[in-house]
């Protein structure tokens, strides 16, 4: 599976020359917590509301203080054809919740942890099925053929 | 996906209780009507850029020829 299919949402981004005040009513309006920093077609920066929190508010920061004075940059990105798997390796060592999915430096989406968790959680469902069944249903013996 | 000025793009939620969300096209950046599209959400809402996934929709609308 590639990078690119395990994109579960859409996503959005702002230039990195808009506001705060900005940045928070998108999220809002968009109903999203993180936001794709571009200029032109490159994804500059990711910010979040964590990020609009900490970084702005926590920091005195005025509402209408540009959005790139509180992102994160540069990006930890992935490949949008690079194998999915990789992506795990990355959250393990970067720590992020979220993966920003980049095609020739263009932003495509966003890999989110919870989404991988719960496909996750749902192929192992698949596999214990079987199993779990075995141990709660009783075996069925087959009834003595007929012989003539 | 493929959409044009105008037309209203509709994202279907991911969680029960959540509403649907839903913006309008103001300028299409990709290629042959493809994405990313600047986007305004809501009649008086912000502008952004929209990349759409899986949840997203278009609901095209007639645009007349000037």
């Amino acid at each position: 599976m590639k990078a690119f299919e395990g994109i579960r949402r859409s996503g959005v981004g702002i230039e990195a020359d808009r506001t705060i005040r900005d940045a928070a009513t998108v999220m809002e309006q968009a109903g999203v917590g993180a936001l794709a920093v571009i200029d032109g077609t490159r994804l500059v920066g990711i910010v979040t509301d964590r990020d609009l929190v900490r970084r702005g508010l926590a920091q005195g920061l005025e509402s209408d203080a540009r959005i790139d004075g509180v992102m994160t940059s540069p990006v930890v990105t992935i490949e949008a054809e690079a194998d999915l798997h990789d992506a795990f390796s990355i959250f393990r060592t970067h720590g992020l919740r979220r993966l920003a999915v980049v095609r020739d430096d263009r932003f495509v989406g966003m890999i989110a942890v919870d989404d991988l968790l719960m496909n996750v959680a749902a192929e192992l469902g698949d596999l214990i099925r079987p199993v779990t069944g075995e141990v709660l249903f009783s075996h069925h013996e087959s009834p003595v053929p007929a012989t003539r | 996906m493929r959409a044009s000025v105008g037309d209203r793009i509709v994202i279907h939620p991911h969680r029960l209780g959540e509403h649907e969300r839903d913006c309008e096209v103001l300028e299409v950046r990709g290629v042959d009507g493809g994405p990313p599209y600047a986007v305004r959400w809501g009649e008086n809402g912000h502008e952004a850029i929209f990349f759409p996934g899986p949840d997203a929709s278009v609901q095209h609308f007639e645009h007349s020829s000037r």
